[in-house]
């Protein structure tokens, strides 16, 4: 296992932002914030994980080179949802059309998209960067639950992304070519249409946990080469790591599917 | 009609222990249950002078549930219990029918059911328990047990439909305690001594940190594992009541949550059955842990002891046990060395299929130089979340045959040593299966 290699002549330096690790970690979303860390510091890249929480200020979103935010249940997403509707959520917002790489998770997903309509058709409002919309069609309807394998349609990622989804919502993109990508097996946004995910900017919303990015490397790679390449920039190409029992997890999963 | 049943109910058990058929536990009750739905409610009713105790929670049914019953019977009252696992109506009815005569009389003083954390509501429609205890309670298997919020209001809904019920509940946990509160039952608290608790802020197990009341951070002053501990709300000072305990002379196994499942079965002992602290004491004394419970087997001379670690507060809680175990407390190790561990990850129906929960675990602080072994289903999974804790390179201790994983594992460990086995549900039962060469359920 590679734990450290040589650091380059320029040390670079990454702040991530983790958005309410109290309140948005319910499907041990904290995996990707340790593989971000880790694969940057591998490389000799000097990484500061910054929580954001309820009684953080907004100029700590505006100091981190990438955000990431995790699923929550429905209580903690509305205390999450009070915190944003004030300056937190616009500067959020700003970041986002600002091309700050970042990923959403879930419930995270869902809030940054127009609204969700709850089970009983009540219309909760999200912060509205996403251009998407979610339905919870009531409790008549089954959750969607189970392993998932996804062909992502944007440049970077070569790989099957492989992860486990459990969502009540189903998301429907207003415009379906912004897709992350196409549902191989399980069900994506809404099991319907076949996509899953989005890509708006540099910001990546899906369903996938898992969690997503111990699993999926590249995708990893791509947020840390994002954020880098916005911040210093410059083109950057990450020296490669041993992915082996990456690879092998991965093809547990697919092995399941198939 | 059910004296029918009985009969029928009994000749199955019988034809499956004496074939040795397996999954003989729950099939008699399926049976009854199938023809009669209303069975246990009035196999209880026509019993009653029977107790009824249901015990409910994340972790810690099985252990408490015997503990209890040992401690009963040391008081002298006659109990029987659910088996462990079979913790669905089916199991409740089958272990009655286990236990009744013909005549559909229970000649006991006490029955102890433990219930699955989903079946709470469904149990209180069919019995009204003398007491119920609600141990704990976790995120557990989202894809099974949906969301840990969603679990705790079905409890609230279930507690509305009994009235003469006792409850006994977690202090030290700001929702159960809340929920206790909220539910206008005649109430017990347990919880644990402040002297176990450290000042640690929470780690990433925890799911009921902000007020059950009007949602603001909890403040803690010590904390225990998980989300229980010392807690006061900043806001509405909604805070921990004082707990009741029994004094006692020893804890018979490792672990915090573990003196958390001692204190409730002592609780409920003392308080509800009048078991003296004597007794109380005189039973945990010799009392031996559940299978896979912290259950001690020798396998070709070498010591294994097994640590169900199936969810998150539950596999940290084990973590932190094999550090007890190699530092107990008080006690000075000079040289501290590592454990032999063997973690088997399933991911089958009653594992919970989705593993994202793995990467809530603390691995960090597992013992340093310990030597660690992976298998099972998702075996590369584990193995990637140890490689992104930066204990040890795994890549040559990856077994994807549990049987050569077990050989690998007692093979290297040295006959003074002993073998730390952390399996999920599924892989404590094949892993036993292998060690004592036959199955339990």
């Amino acid at each position: 296992m590679t734990k450290s290699q040589k650091p380059k002549a320029i040390s670079y330096k990454l702040t991530i932002g983790w958005l309410y690790p109290d309140l948005m970690s319910t499907y041990g979303d904290r995996g990707n914030i340790i593989v971000l860390q880790k694969r940057a510091e591998w490389r000799g890249i000097k990484v500061k994980v910054k929580p954001i929480g309820i009684e953080t200020s907004p100029y700590s979103l505006v100091v981190s080179d990438l955000l990431f935010m995790g699923g929550a249940q429905d209580t903690q997403q509305e205390i999450v949802n009070r915190d944003l509707q004030d300056m937190k959520g616009k500067v959020l917002i700003e970041q986002i059309e600002k091309g700050i790489p970042g990923l959403y998770i879930c419930g995270a997903y869902q809030f940054l998209g127009k609204y969700y309509r709850t089970a009983d058709k009540k219309k909760l409002p999200g912060l509205g960067v996403f251009p998407l919309s979610t339905e919870n069609p009531g409790e008549k309807y089954p959750r969607l639950i189970g392993n998932i394998v996804i062909e992502p349609k944007i440049e970077g990622l070569t790989q099957p992304l492989v992860g486990f989804e459990n969502h009540g919502g189903r998301t429907y993109l207003d415009y379906k070519n912004q897709r992350l990508g196409d549902v191989k097996k399980g069900f994506g946004n809404n099991g319907k249409d076949e996509s899953e995910g989005i890509v708006y900017k540099n910001s990546f919303g899906t369903y996938l946990h898992g969690p997503i990015l111990p699993k999926n490397p590249q995708l990893a790679d791509l947020l840390l080469t994002l954020a880098l390449e916005k911040k210093y920039g410059e083109k950057i190409r990450l020296e490669p790591l041993d992915n082996s029992i990456e690879k092998k997890a991965r093809e547990t999963v697919m092995k399941k599917l198939i | 009609m059910n004296s029918i049943l009985i009969l029928l109910g009994k000749t199955i058990l019988f034809l499956s222990r004496t074939f040795n058929l397996g999954s003989g536990s729950t099939w008699p009750g399926h049976v009854a249950m199938e023809t009669n739905p209303k069975f246990v409610r009035q196999v209880i009713k026509k019993n009653p002078n029977l107790k009824v105790v249901l015990v409910a929670g994340t972790n810690g049914k099985t252990t408490t549930s015997l503990m209890l019953q040992e401690i009963l019977q040391e008081g002298g009252l006659k109990v029987f219990r659910n088996e462990a696992g079979a913790n669905l109506l089916n199991g409740i009815a089958s272990s009655i029918i286990a236990n009744i005569n013909l005549t559909g009389r229970l000649n006991f003083d006490v029955a102890i059911f433990e219930v699955d954390e989903r079946n709470v509501e469904l149990a209180l429609k069919e019995i009204h328990p003398n007491v119920i205890l609600f141990l704990n309670i976790f995120r557990d298997q989202l894809d099974r047990y949906g969301e840990v919020n969603q679990v705790l209001k079905d409890w609230g809904n279930a507690l509305s439909m009994v009235k003469n019920s006792t409850l006994l509940t977690n202090g030290d946990d700001p929702a159960l305690a809340h929920l206790a509160k909220k539910s206008g039952l005649k109430t017990f608290l347990f919880g644990i001594d402040d002297k176990f608790m450290i000042k640690n802020m929470t780690g990433h197990d925890v799911d009921f940190i902000y007020c059950p009341n009007c949602q603001t951070k909890l403040d803690y002053k010590k904390n225990s594992f998980s989300h229980m501990g010392d807690f006061t709300c900043p806001k509405c000072k909604f805070k921990r009541e004082n707990i009741e305990q029994i004094k006692l002379t020893r804890y018979p196994l490792f672990g915090i949550y573990n003196i958390y499942n001692t204190n409730a079965a002592a609780l409920i002992a003392n308080k509800i059955f009048d078991v003296s602290a004597e007794k109380i004491n005189r039973a945990l004394k010799t009392f031996k842990p559940a299978f896979g419970r912290q259950e001690e087997i020798n396998y070709k001379g070498r010591k294994i002891l097994m640590l169900l670690s199936k969810n998150p507060a539950g596999f940290n809680q084990s973590i932190s046990t094999l550090s007890d175990f190699i530092h107990p407390r008080g006690e000075n190790v000079p040289t501290p060395r590592g454990c032999n561990i063997l973690l088997i990850l399933n991911d089958r129906i009653p594992d919970g299929r989705d593993v994202s929960w793995i990467w809530d675990l603390d691995f960090e602080n597992l013992p340093k130089d310990s030597k660690i072994f992976i298998s099972g289903d998702r075996a590369h999974d584990m193995a990637l979340r140890i490689k992104y804790s930066q204990l040890s390179d795994v890549s040559g201790q990856l077994f994807e045959d549990l049987r050569e994983a077990i050989e690998n594992a007692v093979s290297e460990t040295k006959p003074n040593e002993t073998l730390f086995i952390l399996p999920t549900y599924s892989a404590m039962l094949e892993s036993r299966k292998i060690l004592t060469g036959r199955s339990i359920l």
